[in-house]
């Protein structure tokens, strides 16, 4: 009994979770004091407002590196599927609901994503050399083939889904209001079907397992191939849904402005714990290691960092970010000599 | 099965781009002019293009635009090499950034090739940079319309692009030095005395959402870059500070119509980029066909028939092609 | 006489021109344990693909449970109870004990959804059929290699198994580790459950199997009673040569050693450890595995550091402080697992072995010289009998015992006094390490020391002139080979 209460402390004891937890509060914490302005009500709306867009692409990237993949196309598939929807919308001079705008732009990511899907599963390429491919494509497609530019007016359906909020919060002292945009109600429900689906369903398992071991999930009986390309539809879809919320947030489309931001995206989700060669971390993990990068961004001016200095600031977080998987490799590879060598101790 | 169907695939990819262009064909002309902007999706530079094909159809030269998918300094570089290897006779750049255009335009110049610049007046390797305005003008011009805004009082900051661009940081400079002469009332937040927008509309939001909870009492933010004052309209707009805090900058009349119409934006600060292309293709012209270049030059274009050379430089030519916008004439420019 | 389980009628199969399987025919009773052996590339894993259905046989038939099949699906080979635990176990590193053990039924019984109560008790179920004692909620990569091989045994039992094909289980456990899977084996099959267990190693045959079934190049070359089986003839039906033993005697051994080792230790590996090491001598090294002897090879070759105690080379004292150290005192060494440590596997043949001599045949510019490189090259092909149609061929053409030949090699390019051989004859198949003792034994005769650290007694015993046994991090014993055997030798590891 007690061996067992042991083991299953040193099992939380190697979780990443608690740590990064603390990690969390302490840079709250940081900020707050040098600003005092970190744990207003306005600003924690503001943090949740901003973690929408880059939560749902972390979900889709999670997926992917859990897989044993790497997906770097979704900022160009997002931004090529929106794109596609918000010009065809405006072009019937649609006047109904946001919707319309969410089922075309998810048909084209999933039609995308399983472009994607389709290259890694079943013609088993390398998912980092199709990503940049496809990204390439994607971009290419709405330069060439869509001719694209910056969209100053978008649906009146798309405006209407980003300005309108499920409560507005107000800052007593500074009177200053931030509102909850009801996109977050989007990103909740993908969040908890994701999980739902990572944990509960077979298909997640094989996620994992596939990520684990691809020879084994075979083995085992899942169907590796059309697992794979399920998952990249799927993350496809994801993508596209985060474009439409942040067109509609921003009000106009831009249609290069998303690119770019895969490295900070990849950088939290690898930071949230997520072992970048596949297999290991959890969805909790991965969306507080997006809410660190977010904070972050969202903070600079709040913690007193100069202009100049910025960049410098979140490329050091990207580094210590895949850093801290790199030394996760390297300290479980040292943890089980080190157990071999006591364990052998004991025997003699 | 797998490799048939892979072959095919590939040789779709092979095979669109042609099916893709096909429709392109050059114009033909005695000079090849090309104009490269920062990109070709900003609508800024869509309607730069606009007076750029205009000018083609007027003058029937070989005049075309053309711009990277995305605003890179080093993709920039690349195609103005590109464009070098190709052998064009004239290079109108709007660079990104200063220091890894410079390298290549050296080379154009090398290679024979006329060089106009636009926004790049410390750029060195030019034939001449065309300046709409002088800089020094323009930044005061924004500053008197944010002061005018702010009721000439109260605290405010600067936002750029970012730290590298040339005119932005000149203008924002400008701007602050009228503003010192001229409105004693308002003052510069010294502790962030400028921002970056990466000319990104999200990040001029984010980052006027933050300046205005870190400084409790900042009331205005002078934007430069076109994504600045429409982002941190919207941060105004969200925070509930309309009428409280104010901006102004450069941005396009029809894109922020409703903001202007609205309120939260009192004026816009501009000078049209489709004239501005023109005049560059024009001067290039002159160069091209050995004209002298003595003040006032007269490029025949609308702002840009007196120009006169900035103080202590030979290169550098400026107009007096601002405008401003506001909820009264903002649907008069027709872009 | 009760009815087979399997058997395996005339079957044929070939690949792209090559005859992998050619009339193979052998019988497996419920209950027996049946042992396959062969070379690599003697068509073992072919003939375990067909039985599980993975490969369809060109010819021949089979009989399972009394049906005949032409051929089998896997799922089939499943419902028919067949089993097959590969040498990387199928298992998931990343997932418990628990979801590594339920997901092979869950998958079985086409389940969409996870439930983690039954997928519990499904695990439960699973190692209560072996006594398995196992945190299901421990990481599966956390585990050892023989608790990892458990789990892949306990999740075959859960589909009303009936015959169970083990491929080379023993390859990666410790003596103690074969001991506990040996007792499981005979558990199973005193169930009622038949063992193919596919081995290229005697003794193990001897200890575990009633029957044998030795393949060569595609077929059965005898196949019985594992106790009519001597080690001459399981060599000559392995590999078809006949071998003659050859003790290994020093000759012109020289007066003042070469290398001593003198109080040398690591905290928590090993300690106080003295030995000398004469030209012309081969020591063995032998031990359990965790008893330190792997740490002390590593740090003969700087690879670990000693923290007390002193090196002499030539009785002078040397600091063994890294590999460029060892280097520098003529040192090579051989790593235990060359397909990782040993070798550039992509590179080429010929870049392997001038890699470490590559300072000597760098001209002053720092280019590399050209015609002294491929006369070393050629010589050192010629002279090991490495068996390529060209030396530019990526190393990883080349079979098992070839690459360690083109370690070796790569280590005699270099002048070398002392070589140390770390397990040198790990997973390379009889012909081969018949063939590697040869060069040793040369390697000693022409004046080079070497050190092999071994846990194959008889080759320690066959090769060596004396024997270190080591245990819990001493030396417990120092033996001349001449006057010990097996036994003696165990007695002490223990």
């Amino acid at each position: 009994m007690n061996e067992k209460l042991k083991s299953k402390l040193n099992r939380i004891s190697r979780k990443n979770e608690p740590y990064l937890f603390l990690v969390l509060v302490g840079l709250c914490l940081l900020i707050e004091v040098r600003s005092g302005q970190f744990l207003t009500v306005n600003n924690l709306v503001d943090i949740a407002s901003a973690l929408i867009v880059p939560g749902l692409f972390a979900i889709g990237a999670f997926m992917v590196i859990i897989s044993g993949g790497i997906d770097v196309s979704f900022p160009a598939l997002a931004s090529l599927s929106v794109y596609t929807a918000t010009t065809i919308l405006l072009s019937i001079d649609y006047q109904g609901g946001v919707w319309l705008a969410f089922v075309i732009a998810l048909a084209v990511g999933a039609l995308l994503g399983a472009f994607n899907g389709l290259f890694i599963g079943y013609f088993r390429l390398p998912a980092l050399i199709v990503t940049l491919g496809s990204t390439n494509v994607f971009r290419g497609i709405m330069q060439g083939g869509l001719n694209s530019k910056q969209l100053a007016t978008i649906p009146p359906g798309m405006r209407e889904f980003g300005t309108s909020s499920l409560f507005t919060a107000r800052n007593p002292i500074s009177g200053l209001t931030s509102r909850m945009p009801v996109a977050f109600i989007v990103f909740a429900v993908v969040l908890i079907l994701v999980f739902l689906l990572l944990r509960y369903t077979m298909f997640g398992r094989g996620i994992y397992s596939i990520g684990g071991s691809e020879v084994s999930a075979h083995r085992a009986g899942f169907n590796v191939v059309r697992t794979k390309i399920i998952m990249y539809v799927m993350v496809g879809m994801i993508a596209s849904a985060a474009g439409v919320i942040r067109v509609s947030m921003m009000q106009q489309l831009h249609p290069t402005n998303m690119l770019g931001m895969e490295l900070r995206i990849i950088a939290g989700v690898v930071l949230g714990g997520t072992a970048i060669t596949g297999g290991k971390g959890s969805l909790l993990g991965c969306m507080i290691g997006t809410l660190l990068i977010v904070i972050v961004v969202n903070s600079m001016i709040l913690l007193g960092i100069p202009t100049s200095w910025r960049s410098v600031f979140t490329g050091a977080l990207i580094i210590i970010g895949t850093g801290v998987s790199a030394r996760q490799v390297v300290s479980l590879n040292s943890r089980k000599k080190f157990k071999f060598i006591f364990s052998g101790r004991r025997r003699a | 099965m797998r490799k048939t169907l892979f072959s095919v695939l590939l040789l779709v990819f092979l095979v669109s781009p042609f099916l893709f262009s096909a429709g392109q064909a050059e114009a033909d002309g005695d000079y090849e002019i090309v104009i490269v902007p920062k990109d070709s999706s900003n609508p800024w530079f869509v309607r730069m293009k606009e007076g750029v094909d205009e000018y083609r159809e007027e003058t029937g030269l070989n005049v075309y635009q053309r711009g990277t998918a995305e605003i890179d300094a080093t993709l920039q570089a690349q195609l103005v090499q590109d464009l070098i290897a190709q052998g064009v006779d004239a290079l109108c750049v709007v660079p990104v950034d200063i220091e890894s255009i410079e390298p290549v335009l050296a080379q154009a110049r090398a290679a024979g090739i006329v060089v106009i610049t636009h926004e790049g007046a410390a750029l060195e390797n030019v034939d001449y940079n065309i300046e709409a305005f002088s800089n020094v003008g323009y930044g005061a011009f924004i500053m008197d319309n944010l002061a005018e805004a702010m009721n000439y009082e109260g605290l405010y900051t600067t936002m750029v692009a970012s730290l590298t661009v040339g005119a932005h940081n000149e203008w924002a400079n400008a701007g602050v030095a009228h503003q010192k002469a001229a409105y004693p009332k308002m003052q510069l937040l010294e502790s962030l005395p400028r921002v970056e927008s990466h000319d990104n509309g999200d990040i001029a939001y984010n980052v006027a959402v933050e300046l205005f909870k870190a400084y409790s009492d900042l009331k205005g933010i002078m934007g430069t870059s076109s994504y600045d004052a429409p982002g941190i309209a919207r941060a105004i707009e969200e925070l509930g500070l309309v009428d409280k805090a104010f901006t102004s900058g450069t941005g396009l009349p029809l894109d922020n119509a409703a903001l202007l119409e609205s309120g939260i934006v009192k004026s816009l600060t501009l000078w049209d980029p489709a004239e501005a292309g023109k005049a560059m293709a024009s001067l290039a012209l002159k160069v091209l066909e050995g004209e002298e270049i003595a003040e006032p030059v007269d490029l025949g274009i609308e702002g840009y028939n007196a120009m006169t050379f900035r103080e202590g430089s030979d290169k550098t030519l400026e107009g007096e092609g601002w405008i401003v916008i506001n909820a009264e004439n903002v649907y008069d420019f027709g872009f | 006489m009760a009815e087979s389980l399997l058997k395996v009628i005339d079957v044929y199969k070939s690949f792209v021109g090559v005859q992998a399987l050619k009339n193979v025919t052998f019988t497996i009773q419920p209950g027996e344990i049946h042992c396959l052996a062969g070379e690599n590339g003697s068509g073992k894993s072919t003939l375990i693909k067909i039985i599980s259905g993975v490969y369809t046989p060109d010819a021949g038939h089979m009989e399972l449970n009394g049906t005949l099949y032409k051929k089998i699906t896997p799922i089939e080979a499943i419902n028919n109870g067949v089993q097959v635990i590969y040498q990387d176990f199928s298992v998931f590193p990343n997932l418990t004990v628990m979801e590594n053990l339920a997901v092979n039924s869950e998958l079985s019984e086409h389940r969409k959804f996870v439930n983690w109560k039954r997928m519990r008790l499904i695990a439960q179920e699973a190692v209560k059929k072996i006594d398995f004692e196992v945190d299901l909620d421990e990481i599966v990569g956390s585990l050892s290699v023989a608790q990892k091989q458990m789990v892949a045994i306990s999740r075959s039992l859960l589909f009303n198994t009936k015959l169970i094909i083990m491929d080379e289980p023993t390859t990666a456990l410790t003596k103690k580790e074969v001991h506990n899977l040996f007792e499981i084996i005979l558990k199973l099959k005193e169930r009622g459950i038949s063992i193919l267990f596919v081995s290229h190693k005697l003794n193990e045959m001897y200890e575990i199997s009633e029957n044998f079934t030795i393949l060569r190049s595609g077929q059965v070359v005898a196949t019985g009673s594992t106790s009519q089986l001597d080690r001459k003839k399981f060599s000559f039906f392995m590999t078809g040569r006949e071998f003659t033993e050859r003790h290994f005697k020093a000759e012109s051994i020289s007066a003042e050693p070469i290398f001593e080792a003198r109080n040398v230790g690591i905290e928590n590996s090993f300690s106080d450890v003295s030995f000398t090491l004469r030209q012309g001598e081969i020591i063995g090294v032998t031990g359990l595995l965790d008893s330190g002897r792997t740490e002390l090879a590593l740090s003969l070759f700087g690879i670990q550091q000693i923290d007390s105690g002193h090196f002499f080379v030539h009785g002078k004292p040397a600091v063994i402080d890294s590999p460029k150290a060892a280097m520098a005192h003529n040192i090579g060494f051989v790593p235990e697992d060359r397909l990782s440590e040993g070798l550039f596997l992509p590179q080429s043949i010929a870049d392997n072995v001038v890699i470490s001599e590559i300072d000597r045949l760098t001209r002053r510019a720092g280019l590399v010289d050209k015609e002294k490189r491929s006369n070393e090259i050629v010589k050192w092909v010629k002279e090991l009998a490495i068996a390529t149609p060209n030396p530019d061929n990526a190393c990883h053409t080349l079979s098992g015992g070839n690459q360690q030949r083109v370690v070796l090699a790569k280590w005699l390019a270099c002048n070398l006094e002392i070589l140390v051989l770390n397990g040198p004859t790990v997973g390379v198949d009889i012909g081969s390490k018949h063939d590697i003792h040869g060069i040793l034994q040369s390697l000693a005769k022409a004046g080079l020391g070497l050190i092999i650290i071994s846990d194959d007694l008889p080759e320690v015993l066959e090769n060596c002139s004396r024997v270190l046994v080591m245990k819990a991090g001493k030396i417990a014993a120092d033996l001349d080979t001449g006057k010990t055997n097996e036994s003696a030798i165990l007695s002490y590891m223990m």
